[in-house]
């Protein structure tokens, strides 16, 4: 089942920039899906369409099955983003406000809340660092941090857009850990990036934009040769004609 | 990011941290009024249970103090204008100007007053979430029906978090400026408009990204607030300082 359906998509910004150029693509549930492209090809605007935070210009975009148009409140709820600056999706003051702001707009009563964030902060190891106040942890805290605040919401797709931008090692190495393990709980992920050596040894398909058009799409080790002509830095081991491995080994 | 400002909340166990929300803005009022009204001898009054509520909920004091220091300035300001305005007793004369006693007296009375007022802000603000404070904003405007108490409540929440961010923003937008050596204009006038300018646009863009992030995650008026409960410690201190406050206003 498509759990993402887009159907002639294009975006036309205020400016008269075409953002996004009639795509068609369709998201499978449980999938692990990278899309790749140099700065300003249109991945960030095309996400964001997937919880109505943009409004297309032309086509649709269907999440499980309904037009995100019709219900944008559904789309957001079962399309959780997290965004490239950490600390700009940050509201809450302690930890534990900011996983239960997702919840508390669902209008769950408090038991309900109190529930969900106690779980979303186990998931991510964040339990102990609950009363703390979210701006002093680490930049990879802050990302698991941003990842509770969506699990909270019980979402069936996880967005990542640049999930890695300015993390260190052990940083980088947390934040793929949680990915995973939310995709082996069966939510479908879609991660943005134009840094594919640490993503790509687990995503089952990578998909390729450049000026708004989707150019490839397909199995990553199909699609790694060509990937530089379009602005893309191939993973060192590809290039070298390896295996690309994962970042956890 | 990792040095944040005061002005924000802190979590903690203190007795300021467990009264209610509600009972925190009367107490502020109260005091506000007393401030006012008393005069030493109250004021000491006053400041003698917020230094005891210092030395209890333990602020950043440190921190506090440095961003207090462009009130403080504006308290000397104060101070300095009463001194040299208020007709009365002269205690120094240099040529024309003369300070008196009656003005240093109520230099120190006002400076006070406006001084205390802003420390029990301060710890205020430090103990409650924004969130607490909309909650208790639209539960006193709900009486009246004619004001959009949820829409007003929001926008006080939001001003209340978005505080610390422009905060941040400036000290962030001063150091780098500092760093390129923009001390050594000494036009106050360029100095401003270099930092408000991108202070601005900064500002601008970090609650662009905010709302978007808030947007994805389903934000609107309509959402659960927090449980707000009156416990016995809360009635306790309305009572302390209403019988602190008529013993204050009536000396």
């Amino acid at each position: 089942m498509d759990i993402i359906e887009i159907k002639n998509l294009s975006h036309r910004f205020s400016d008269g920039t075409l953002g996004l150029d009639q795509i068609n693509l369709r998201i499978e549930a449980g999938a692990f899906v990278v899309l790749a492209g140099p700065n300003g090809c249109g991945k960030t605007t095309l996400i964001r369409h997937l919880n109505g935070l943009l409004r297309p210009t032309a086509g649709c975009v269907k999440v499980a099955g309904v037009p995100v148009q019709k219900d944008p409140m559904r789309a957001r709820r079962l399309v959780g983003m997290m965004f490239q600056d950490a600390d700009s999706q940050i509201v809450g003051e302690t930890v534990y406000a900011d996983v239960a702001f997702g919840p508390e707009n669902l209008r769950l009563d408090q038991e309900q809340i109190r529930k969900r964030v106690a779980d979303a902060l186990e998931v991510v190891g964040l339990t102990k660092f609950a009363d703390q106040r979210p701006h002093l942890l680490s930049g990879g805290e802050k990302r698991r941090l941003s990842i509770a605040g969506i699990l909270a919401m019980e979402p069936k797709v996880v967005v990542c857009d640049e999930p890695f931008t300015s993390l260190d090692y052990p940083g980088v190495k947390q934040v793929l850990k949680q990915i995973l393990a939310l995709h082996q709980t069966g939510h479908t992920i879609v991660v943005i990036t134009h840094d594919l050596e640490k993503v790509l040894a687990h995503c089952d398909r990578l998909i390729i934009m450049q000026k708004g058009k989707i150019v490839r799409d397909g199995l990553p080790a199909e699609i790694v040769a060509d990937i530089e002509t379009f602005g893309v830095r191939a993973p060192c081991a590809a290039q070298l004609g390896m295996e690309v491995r994962s970042w956890l080994n | 990011m990792a040095e944040l400002t005061s002005f924000s909340f802190h979590p903690g166990t203190s007795v300021l941290h467990k009264l209610d929300v509600r009972f925190k803005i009367l107490f502020l009022i109260l005091i506000s009024f007393s401030s006012l009204g008393g005069g030493f001898f109250g004021l000491g009054l006053l400041s003698a249970l917020l230094a005891g509520l210092i030395i209890h909920s333990r602020p950043p004091l440190k921190s506090g103090f440095k961003e207090f220091r462009f009130f403080l300035i504006l308290l000397l300001l104060i101070l300095m204008a009463r001194m040299l305005t208020t007709p009365g007793a002269v205690l120094i004369e240099i040529k024309a100007i003369a300070i008196t006693r009656q003005g240093v007296l109520s230099g120190l009375l006002v400076c006070w007053r406006l001084f205390i007022i802003a420390l029990f802000g301060f710890l205020f603000i430090l103990s409650t979430p924004s969130g607490q404070i909309k909650a208790a904003v639209e539960w006193f405007l709900r009486p009246f029906g004619f004001m959009p108490a949820k829409h007003i409540a929001t926008m006080m929440g939001l001003i209340v978090r978005f505080i610390p961010v422009i905060l941040n923003q400036a000290k962030e937008t001063a150091e780098a400026q500092r760093a390129r050596c923009l001390e050594n204009r000494k036009n106050p006038l360029y100095r401003i408009t270099r930092l408000a300018i991108p202070l601005i646009r900064r500002t601008f863009e970090q609650a662009d990204r905010l709302i978007v992030a808030m947007e994805a995650r389903c934000y609107s008026e309509n959402r659960s607030d927090p449980d707000l409960s009156v416990s016995r410690i809360d009635w306790i201190a309305l009572f302390i300082l209403i019988v602190m406050s008529i013993w204050i206003m009536s000396i």
